[in-house]
């Protein structure tokens, strides 16, 4: 560029004849082609730059963010159950806790998914966020932890201390799974500060939650 | 970026008209020239670079602007082949009262409408028999998406449909006797008909519509019907948020 300038400067000094075999037609030619390049990778900077700087649909940000989901649900869904249906007062305030902290996440979790401008649920098969995430399905092939139809439908059969033993053990399960898929995500590279942070307090959360209920199914005369 | 382009011109015309000019003594010419002395054709190159790099960011954010601002069921993502989008055409049908009783459905399978004020449990549940239409399309305000099967579809295309709803929220799938295709996908004001569960429009109408069609965001699938039957049940009692 300088040197153009200067060669521009030079050969206005001289004569007009000096100056027109500076711009013969090839150097025109060249001109356009370095133009054309110029404006090719503008084009393909801007469109980088542009893109949308989050995580995107194959990330295990939103991975963790849709199967978290639908873990959660059926946490809730059993944890209502034993909340209307079971017995002890206390695992029925814990029910309480658990229904309404997890379906509120899993309205955290749908923010996320939205702002990253991503659909809220993807088509691939659970846990495929993670490497070597098939080994962690359970045999129904479902996400780890989680109860299957049969365990569901046996679970909505029951009440009062039945329940209440059969809650604590379903949940138990549900939460170390659920923390096996937490661990997955903070193990991910370059995690999203606001998903490392609900994924830590999730983490806490649910291990105090199985201290409780392996103690509330001894209190119950019941094992793990 | 204004600026850049009446430069660009000026300095493309001088040019011009000195190359045109070999003649010497065109002194005016000749001092215009020196003037855009620093403007080379790399200089030119660069500053159109600039402003199309700017250009191509507004021009991106723009056009997802744009896709997103077109109503639900309209951008992108939503555009699959042969889905009939109901809400288009803002039907009158497609109210979602409470309503007690059976409901007869301007669209079978339903699409919308007033339902039953329990819905038909959505958590991957996989329904062998029939399930009555006031639950499910309560489920569908609720952003599930429900697969209808003909009853005699064989076993390995229902397999393969049941692999796409178990373990899966906000997904239920049931028979449907006298369907018009062997396979029809409802969510919220949407269908798909299609012949085969091999049918690649499957996985997209579910990522298209799965919870993102719900006109109830937030609402869940657990806690409702898991009977099966083709007249709704009664809400039990002590759950009266059944309004006429």
């Amino acid at each position: 560029m300088a040197t153009d300038a200067t060669t521009d400067a030079e050969a206005d000094e001289p004569t007009d004849e000096a100056a027109a075999p500076q711009s013969p037609p090839g150097k025109w030619a060249l001109r356009g082609i370095i133009a054309l390049v110029a404006i090719a990778l503008g084009f393909g900077i801007g469109v980088w730059v542009a893109l949308p700087n989050h995580p995107g649909d194959d990330s295990a940000e939103v991975g963790f963010a849709r199967d978290m989901s639908t873990h959660h649900e059926q946490a809730v869904e059993m944890a209502m159950w034993e909340y209307k249906n079971g017995s002890d007062s206390q695992l029925n305030a814990i029910a309480y806790d658990i229904a309404t902290t997890q379906k509120a996440q899993v309205g955290i979790m749908s923010a996320w998914l939205s702002k990253w401008d991503v659909s809220q649920t993807g088509t691939e098969k659970p846990m495929a966020w993670v490497p070597g995430g098939s080994h962690m399905l359970t045999e129904n092939g479902l996400m780890p932890g989680m109860a299957s139809p049969d365990q569901m439908k046996n679970l909505r059969s029951l009440t009062g201390h039945d329940l209440d033993v059969e809650f604590c053990k379903l949940m138990i399960a549900h939460h170390i799974g659920g923390i096996h898929m937490i661990d997955a995500v903070l193990d991910a590279d370059d995690v999203d500060s606001e998903v490392r942070e609900l994924a830590e307090q999730m983490k806490k959360g649910q291990q105090y939650e199985i201290d409780v209920l392996q103690n509330k199914l001894q209190e119950l005369g019941a094992t793990s | 970026m204004a600026s850049t382009k009446s430069e660009n011109n000026t300095e493309s015309k001088g040019s011009g008209s000195a190359k045109k000019n070999t003649r010497p003594r065109r002194r005016p010419v000749k001092a215009r020239g020196a003037k855009l002395g620093g403007m080379s054709g790399t200089t030119i190159a660069l500053f159109t670079a600039a402003a199309i790099f700017a250009l191509a960011i507004l021009g991106y954010a723009g056009y997802k602007v744009w896709d997103k601002n077109k109503p639900f069921g309209e951008q992108a993502a939503q555009k699959i082949d042969g889905v009939h989008n109901y809400r288009k055409e803002d039907p009158k049908w497609l109210t979602n009262r409470h309503v007690d009783g059976e409901q007869t459905y301007k669209v079978s399978p339903s699409v919308g409408g007033d339902h039953n004020s329990i819905w038909q449990n959505c958590m991957g549940d996989i329904y062998t028999q029939e399930i009555p239409e006031e639950h499910a399309t309560h489920s569908l305000e609720h952003g599930a998406v429900w697969i209808t099967y003909r009853p005699d579809l064989p076993a390995d295309q229902v397999a393969k449909l049941q692999e796409k709803v178990q373990g899966r929220d906000f997904m239920l799938m049931s028979p449907y006797p006298n369907l018009d295709s062997p396979i029809t996908l409802q969510a919220w004001g949407f269908k798909l008909k299609v012949d085969s569960a091999d049918d690649k429009r499957i996985d997209k109408f579910i990522k298209a519509f799965r919870k993102e069609a719900s006109v109830e965001r937030g609402a869940g699938c657990s806690g409702g019907n898991t009977e099966t039957g083709t007249a709704p049940v009664a809400a039990p009692e002590g759950q009266g948020m059944v309004q006429q």
